[in-house]
């Protein structure tokens, strides 16, 4: 019904790129996330889709049908904004009334679909208050109801959470997911969140600086990461990556020495999270695989978990061990990893090497 | 203990009512002053031998029979047809309010929307017009207007207000236009609105307050013109203020001078009905942007 089809979309302004061929097929019903970090040209993407920036170059099409020329209006998609964009004239009944109202939508039917799309977000004793008179949740609701009132193709969300506090975020999150199984209507998704793309996604675009790094499900993104890039940026805390040398699948930086790897010879940055690392004393260096050792730099009791960190050259390592592990700052400690947790990267491109 | 605190020393308070007081008697006093003396003979008004003369109105009394007359007012209104510069009044403030806030709100929403940089130096070169003293305008339109033989008459002065003041409505509308989020106009369009629609229904009607603040500016403006209406309008078609200054400057008789005081006050009061009908959209207009909503 609705796939969308991205076939290398460019915008620049100028001589500053936004977003740099973007191709992409995202399938009917999917749940796309665009994730990266601000200015990386995932709402300039989104934008696009609506029809509220012209692409540069390239071809869109929603449903088989290019709409490079088309306006926003005549896309059929609906498009929830980071600040909800609520008319403030109008009452939430009015708000959410208003595209069916503006598209010439047989009235009979209105109020029917105005109530049903309040009921899904919760907001039925609120339909004659004033956007001024609500709170952030509550507006965002009413933005999430405006947007599914007349059941588009497509689904566009730009940062929609962003302005919630932590709490509210997680349940609304929580309504955002289940809204979109219910209605299953291709949606995109933009974050600069990790944890929002691998919560929601179907598939997630990871974006930095206008190009495209990865694309895959969030299991993919997380454990086989296709550049350092998107190593450091997904997963809480992000993977840790040393800097050191290959040779004959010996992994070695300072004070790091990690055997059994494949991959070529020469500079390499090696990746592992935090929590594929085990913790043991210090100087115990021979296990499988490797280990790095050195004095704890600081140490930080999360409730669930501890987390160790080591300085290795400039970068900070850590791992995560058990809650209960005690040490103090300065003493010596080793972190083991097995080398089919580790991830090679080239380090003057950061492309993933070696599996 | 806490009340207490919060109340400022008696002396103090005193000081701050009576020094509220005063201004306000100072300020109101002209036009106090003018409306009780309108209703007076020239000869008590601008009694030169006692000025409370002014006040009591004996030569009132005399001519009269009672402290107040009407006859400024009859002078004005009936005897030198006043209600004719009332009515071209109305005319240029109608026409030129409506002409400059149609031009100012689609202009002022264009280039505020415009992502190009020459919308910045046209509104510099708007803001350079407005620097500019009017009668230099006027003095250089002077000539063309009488060899086009458009002079004295009401459109050619509208359209020369209009001008004047365009720059200014451009000003204000384009500021109020940018403290509406953009996301407005976008959200509207996905919603399914033309540029137009999303205008009209979505951003006007959030604007309305500007939209009365400037207009009402705009009304002033050519409700109190004097530099361009006195030298582009024929006797026959003065508005208010010129027909004013004519009284004025007729004094070889003795009635005229009150005809212009009685005609002070007749232009006078549709202001303070105007300000008080549109005070809470002016007061919500002036501050609109001060704080984002």
């Amino acid at each position: 019904m609705a796939e969308i089809q991205l076939r290398n979309v460019s915008k620049r302004w100028g001589g500053f790129v936004g977003v740099q061929k973007f191709d992409l097929t995202i399938p009917d019903r999917e749940f796309l996330v665009l994730l990266g970090p601000s200015g990386c040209g995932k709402t300039t993407t989104m934008r696009m889709i609506a029809g509220l920036e012209d692409p540069t170059e390239g071809e869109i099409s929603i449903g088989g049908r290019v709409v490079n020329d088309l306006e926003p209006k005549d896309r059929d998609v609906a498009m929830v904004f980071q600040s909800y964009a609520l008319y403030p004239n109008m009452n939430v009944y009015e708000n959410i009334r208003f595209p069916l109202r503006v598209r010439g939508i047989d009235p009979s039917g209105h109020d029917e679909k105005v109530r049903r799309a309040s009921a899904m977000v919760e907001l039925d004793d609120f339909l004659h208050r004033k956007p001024a008179e609500l709170s952030g949740g509550q507006r965002q609701r009413v933005a999430l109801a405006r947007a599914i009132v007349r059941e588009p193709n497509v689904f566009l969300m730009d940062e929609p959470l962003s302005n919630l506090d932590a709490k509210l975020r997680v349940s609304t999150r929580a309504q955002i997911k289940n809204l979109s199984h219910e209605l299953s209507v291709t949606t995109i998704y933009v974050t600069h969140d990790q944890i929002e793309a691998m919560t929601l996604a179907d598939r997630v675009v990871v974006m930095n600086k206008g190009v495209v790094q990865q694309v895959g499900t969030p299991t993919d993104i997380y454990d086989r990461p296709a550049n350092a890039f998107v190593a450091s940026f997904i997963g809480n805390p992000a993977m840790n990556l040393i800097e050191g040398q290959m040779a004959g699948g010996v992994f070695t930086a300072q004070n790091t020495r990690i055997a059994g790897l494949s991959g070529p010879d020469g500079p390499v940055t090696l990746g592992f999270r935090a929590e594929d690392a085990t913790v043991g004393a210090g100087g115990d260096g021979d296990g499988a695989g490797g280990a790095i050792t050195g004095p704890i730099y600081t140490l930080e009791l999360l409730g669930d978990a501890t987390m160790v960190a080591l300085r290795i050259g400039g970068a900070l390592v850590s791992a995560k061990t058990d809650k209960t592990y005690r040490a103090e700052i300065g003493d010596p400690v080793s972190i083991r990893i097995t080398p089919d947790h580790c991830h090679l990267f080239d380090t003057a491109t950061g492309a993933r090497v070696g599996d | 203990m806490a009340s207490k605190a919060q109340t400022p020393p008696l002396a103090l308070r005193a000081a701050t009512y009576g020094f509220v007081a005063v201004w306000l008697t100072l300020a109101a006093f002209p036009f106090l002053w003018t409306l009780w003396g309108s209703f007076k003979v020239e000869l008590d008004f601008f009694s030169i031998t006692n000025w409370t003369d002014a006040l009591t109105g004996p030569r009132t009394q005399e001519t009269h029979g009672s402290a107040f007359t009407g006859a400024g007012y009859e002078g004005a209104w009936v005897q030198e047809e006043f209600w004719r510069a009332a009515i071209n009044t109305f005319i240029v403030c109608f026409f030129v309010v409506c002409t400059s806030l149609t031009i100012g709100t689609l202009g002022g929403y264009a280039l505020s929307r415009s992502g190009f940089r020459y919308t910045f130096w046209l509104l510099i070169t708007a803001l350079i017009f407005r620097a500019m003293p009017p009668i230099t305008l006027v003095a250089g339109y002077m000539l063309p207007f009488f060899e086009w033989n458009v002079w004295g008459i009401l459109p050619t002065t509208i359209i020369v207000l209009v001008a004047i003041n365009q720059p200014f409505t451009l000003w204000m509308l384009h500021s109020f236009f940018q403290n509406i989020p953009k996301e407005l106009d976008e959200s509207a369009k996905v919603d399914g609105c033309t540029q137009f629609q999303a205008f009209r229904h979505v951003i006007v009607p959030v604007m309305w307050p500007g939209v009365i603040t400037t207009g009402l500016f705009s009304f002033l403006l050519a409700y109190n013109d004097f530099a361009v209406t006195s030298m582009l309008l024929s006797e026959s078609n003065r508005t208010m203020v010129p027909e004013i200054a004519a009284f004025l400057g007729t004094t070889y008789t003795e009635g005229n001078v009150m005809f212009a005081v009685a005609a002070v006050v007749s232009a006078t009061a549709p202001l303070f009905v105007l300000v008080m009908v549109f005070q809470r959209q002016i007061v919500s207009g002036l501050t609109a942007g001060a704080v984002k909503g």
